[in-house]
Parts: C-alpha cells; structure tokens; sequence
C-alpha cells in the first residue's frame, strides 16, 4: 500500500513540477473536438448528436494514448525504472500507483473535454452529469489499466510512439464499446443500459487483474 | 522443442499431409453436393472454417506457452509460442480473405460487421501487433518477457471482444453451422477431412519453424519428433 | 545467519546469444566485502545486477540470505548503487531519497532522510533539484538514496566512475564505514589499488569467468594486477 501511495505522490509530483504532460493533453483534445466540428457539415444537429458519444470516446482515446505514451518518460532518465525494480514488494502495487496516477491525470483532461463538447455538439450534460462520471471512471479504468501495463511494454521496444496504440487499440474494443453504448443511452434518455455496464465491469476486472500480475514480468530485465 | 528429429521424418509428415490435402481436396470439391441454396460458392467454406479454426488455435497455443514461458523462463515455450503466431497470422489471413469471398456470392457484399468475422479481424490485428512487438524488441529475453505478456493479454482480449461485439456489435449473419444437423447431407465428412487437414497443416508448418529455429540458437533443446 | 550473505552456484546468465556469465560459483559471508575486478564487458555490472534481484538467472542458482535474489524478500535486504544514478532530476535532492524511503516502507522516513542527507554531505543542495547537481553531488546523492533503507548488503556498481580525488576519497571514506558498521559490501570496479585497500576478497572476472580469486588482497596487492592484466590481456 506504502509503494501504491509513494508512487502515485512521485509522479503526481513530477506532474505539477512540469505540468507538460496534462497541458499537451488538453490542447491535443481541444483540438480533436474542434477538428471533428469541421469535420460535420451542418454544425450541430439531431444527427451529430446521435454519433457525439463516440466522437467524445475517440477523443478520449486520443488524449489517452498520448498521456500513457508520456506516462514512463520521467522513468527513462537516469534508469529510474531499474530504481523502481528494485522495491521490495509485489511490482503490481508500482503498476497501481502509475495506473492510478494515469487517471487522475485523465480525468481531469476529460472533464473540461466534456464541457467543451457540449457546447459545441449543443447536448445538455447537467441532468446525467453524476451518471456520466461513473461511466466515464469506469472506461477509463480499463483504458488505464492495459494502458499502463502496455506503456511500461512499449517504453522497452524500438517504436515506443507508434507501439502503444498498436498494442493497445485491439485489446480496448470491449472498453469503447461499453463506454459509448453506455454514454449514449445516458444522453438519450438518462438510463445505463445493464449490459453495458457489466461489460466494463468485466473488462476493467479482468484487465485490472491481467496488469497487476503482467507488471512483474515487464519489469524485469 | 526442436521440431522435426531430421529432415526424413520432415519429409514423411509433408507427404502424409499432402495425401491429406488430395483427399480433402477430392472430397470437398469433387464429391460433396452443392449447397442448394447458396450453390458452389459454399464450398469456400470448406477452407474458410478450418482455417478459422487453425487460426484461434494458433492463438491458443502462443497464449498456453506464454504462459508457460512466464512460469519457467525456459526460451523453448517462447520458440513455439513464436512460431505458432506466425504460423497463426497465415491462417487468419485465409480466413480474412475467403471470408468476403464467400459473402459477395451469398449476401452479395464484400463484408458486414457481424460478430464472428469482426472478431477475428481483432485477433488478425493482435497477432500483427504480437509479431510487431517482437520485432521492435531488442534482447532476445526481452523480448520473450514482452511478447509473453502481450499473448496472453491478447488471449484474454478475444472472448472480451466476442461477448462485446455480439452484445452491440453488428448484425450476426454468420450462418451457425457449428451445431449438429445443420449441415446438408454429405457435407459433414468433407467439412471434418477440412478441419483435420488445416490442424494437420499447421502442426506440421509449426513443428518446421520451431525446427528452423531450433537449429539456429545454440541451447537448441532435448525434445523431438522421432519418425 | 548461518548461510552466507550470499551464494551463487554454477550461476549463469545469457542475453539471447551472448553469454554474459557462466559457472560462477561464490560465497560471500555476512559482513564481509568482495571486490568484482575485470575489464569492460566481462560481467561485473551484470553479476551485481543479479545480486540486486534485477533478473533472473539463466541457469544455475544464487541466493541473499538463502533466499532466490529475484524474489522480493531478497530485495529488501539489499541496497543497489548502480551504475545510473536513478533520480529524477524534476524532484528536488531531499525528494529523491524520501520517494526511495517510501518505496522501501522506512519508519520515520523524513527522519531518516535527513540523516542520510548529512552522512552524504548534502545538506546544504538538499532542496536543489537533483537535474541541478554535479556528477560527485549526484553520485553522492545515489548513495544516499541506495542506502536509505539500512540495507545489510551493499552492492555497488563502479561508484569512483568520473569521480574527482577528493569525491573518491570521501567514498573511500563511506566504504570503510559501511565495513565497520557490519554490512556485507560488493564493489564492481577497475580500480586494483582501491579493491585491495576495501575488500576481504578480490575476484577478476574475465568474459564471464571467475579467472581468479585472491584472499586478503591487501597482502599482494602486486598478484592481483597480475592477475587483471592477465584477464584484460585474454579478454576481445
């Protein structure tokens, strides 16, 4: 628990010191929202707002990969990953604190994402906003989960940019499925489809358990 | 593993498996009915099945020895793991390209997102990434390590995916011709003489690999296929 | 503890094709220090790397304690000043060695932090970024952040590397301490004087060989660079 908390302080630390990580991710969204306005002609109508949920998913996935491709970067200076190898604990509670780390990181990307998407897709969030958090918390646990996991892989191989999204798109399929059939139904009449949100809960379960264990293998020499 | 004890027996399994490949080849084309409602195009089928079977099989096998390779670091599982990915690759590209070979002639479409062969395109890209990881990988237990772990991930990945794409996925227009009965009459020898031959074909290509590889690193390994 | 500090038993470790150690057999008793001598690439770092629990063998078998290294009860009894220093040069010196407290579970970790900090000199850049710090602060503050647990082995990984006369001395200084205070210590260097000077025993590795062992060192310092030369010589 020690180590989860050390290194979830560590990196949010590093975060604050630079803030570039969560900055780069926020315009990169930002301009994913504005570019996909352009991209529909017509502006905001009842059509586009039927395909926002999952315009909103991909820019969520975006904003993702580029915060986990990030997320080991403070790590490759000085082979602080061996540093952290070291510890003399189970390597999953590393995985937890970074996992987590990566979260909050992208929550906070997320919320301001929301906000500017219902502006410019003109959907009304206030009503469903407390349901579409959990929602969100719970794709986003997936993503984060495998998405650690696979950064810790990718920052190890040649290609580290272009191996994460390779990697990770395959394997995050169940996760934007559920997600954005679950935040569709939200929007269109405030309900969560019970499938859809056992799907994530599965798959958050499975991946969460995958990574936690995977960690110890990959950091590994 | 090492394959194949010599290249004599390797020969004697390619020879076995092409009388194999006659057979099926007679019964399939030759001698099974046509399909009355879909007419010769069904006969696609005939490759398009048992290939799909190598494939997930193919997976299976890089998961299982992942798997292994984890539990005892000995690089012999991550050779057939390897080689059951590339081995595996091949047959879930049949299976890609025949499959919208059979729908333009029976639907009249090149393709429809419908759960089972958008599954298996999932896993036609995880074996891609798989093979990717590997190759961007420098260090040779490095690389097992990584890829180990991406298999079985990997593994998990596709019965998520199933249950994902069938719950809100496309519509299913995958004929369900895995239950009993619902093959026509004289279709069922055929089918099994095709599934047979396409594990036969991928057991053999997979013992060659490991046997190619084998032969290259030094440690080489104690177990073999005596002929 | 009646096992030894650590023992390694027909220890070998290949990356791929290439064998970085084979047949390595050691034993290295509680509270005394073993000297890695050998050229570049004869397996120093990768031995101590092993002891650290950073990999697994490849073959063979060694032990902290009597316990496998790789496993995490090992780790904690180990401390690792590598050849990377690994900090975080965006946290601050003091920052450092804490995340590293934390990381092992040190009780009254700002205490001890503190202390490590002043054993190391390093009070006064404590609050310094540690990307700001010069090489011998740097190191310095590695050894601070490898020891903050109390470790009962110290492995250390060519630590006079880029180290100006005096930085060397002070850590010359610091291994004599680590001695007295009763720790089992394992130095990797290229520094045949030094090695005789700290070490119990001397062993020179030559393309992932033990080639020699030497007792008691400091008696011939002479037969030892013999020895390295020899190795230097047969290594490619």
């Amino acid at each position: 628990m020690n180590v989860f908390l050390a290194i979830l302080w560590k990196d949010l630390l590093v975060e604050w010191r630079s803030r570039d990580r969560v900055v780069a991710m926020l315009v990169f969204s930002l301009l994913v929202v504005v570019v996909f306005h352009f991209s529909l002609p017509g502006g905001a109508t009842a059509q586009t707002r039927a395909t926002a949920p999952g315009l909103l998913w991909i820019a969520y996935v975006f904003a993702a990969l580029l915060g986990l491709g990030r997320s080991f970067s403070a790590e490759l200076e000085n082979e602080a990953l061996s540093g952290i190898a070291l510890v003399p604990v189970d390597r999953g509670w590393v995985f937890l604190g970074k996992g987590a780390a990566n979260l909050l990181v992208l929550g906070v990307v997320q919320a301001v994402t929301a906000c500017v998407f219902a502006l410019v897709f003109e959907v009304d969030l206030t009503p469903v906003a407390g349901r579409l958090a959990g929602v969100v918390a719970l794709g986003s646990l997936g993503l984060c989960s495998i998405g650690t996991l696979f950064a810790a892989v990718a920052v190890r191989t040649r290609f580290r940019e272009v191996m994460l999204p390779l990697l990770l798109l395959p394997l995050l399929v169940p996760v934007l499925l559920g997600s954005v059939r679950a935040t569709s139904a939200l929007l269109a009449d405030g309900t969560a489809p019970f499938a859809a949100i056992q799907l994530l809960i599965v798959t958050d379960a499975v991946y969460l358990i995958l990574s936690f264990l995977g960690f110890e293998y990959v950091l590994e020499e | 593993m090492t394959g194949y004890a010599d290249g004599s027996t390797a020969l004697r399994a390619s020879g076995i498996l092409l009388a194999l490949l006659a057979l099926a080849y007679g019964g399939q084309v030759i001698l099974a009915p046509n399909d009355s409602m879909q007419g010769v195009v069904q006969k696609i089928l005939y490759v398009h099945v048992p290939c799909a079977f190598a494939a997930y099989l193919g997976f299976l096998v890089t998961a299982v020895c992942s798997g292994f390779y984890l539990a005892t670091n000995d690089e012999r599982y991550d050779r057939v793991a390897a080689a059951a990915a590339e081995m595996g690759v091949l047959f879930c590209t049949l299976v890609i390209v025949t499959g919208p070979i059979w729908a333009k002639g029976t639907w009249g479409h090149w393709w429809a997102w419908d759960p089972r062969l958008t599954v298996t395109l999932l896993l036609w890209f995880i074996y891609l990434a798989y093979l990717l990881l590997r190759s961007f990988t420098e260090g040779s237990e490095r690389t097992a390590r990584l890829a180990a772990v991406y298999g079985i991930a990997g593994a998990l990945a596709i019965p998520l995916n199933y249950f994902a794409i069938d719950l809100f996925g496309g519509a299913a227009m995958h004929p369900e011709n895995l239950q009993r009965g619902s093959l026509g009459q004289g279709m069922g020898w055929p089918f099994a003489v095709g599934v047979a031959t396409a594990v036969a074909a991928f057991a053999h290509l997979l013992l060659l690999r490991v046997g190619l590889e084998a032969s290259v690193s030094p440690s080489g390994g104690r177990l073999s296929i005596r002929g | 503890m009646s096992e030894p500090a650590i023992a390694a038993r027909r220890l070998e470790k290949r990356f791929g094709h290439a064998t970085a150690l084979t047949g390595v057999d050691l034993e290295v008793p509680a509270g005394s220090s073993l000297a890695v001598l050998g050229p570049n690439g004869a397996g120093k770092s990768t031995l101590l790397r092993l002891m650290a629990g950073l990999g697994r063998p490849s073959g063979g078998s060694l032990s902290i304690c009597g316990e496998p290294a790789h496993d995490r009860a090992a780790r904690a009894r180990v401390g690792f000043v590598g050849h990377a220093t690994f900090l975080y040069a965006a946290l601050t010196a003091r920052e450092n060695v804490l995340f590293a407290a934390r990381l092992h579970r040190v009780p009254h970790a700002a205490a001890r932090v503190e202390e490590r900090l002043a054993q190391e000199g390093l009070e006064g850049v404590a609050h310094l970024a540690a990307g700001a710090l010069s090489r011998g602060m740097a190191q310095r503050l590695a050894v601070a952040r490898g020891l903050v647990h109390d470790p009962e082995i110290v492995l250390l990984d060519e630590p006079f590397a880029g180290l100006d006369r005096r930085a060397a001395q002070r850590l010359a200084g610091r291994l004599a301490d680590l001695r007295h205070e009763g720790r089992t210590a394992v130095l990797a260097t290229h520094d045949v004087g030094l090695a005789a000077q700290v070490a119990d025993v001397a062993i020179v590795l030559a393309a992932g060989r033990i080639a020699h062992e030497v007792r008691a060192p400091q008696r011939d310092v002479a037969a030892l660079e013999r020895a390295y030369a020899a190795a230097a010589e047969a290594s490619p």
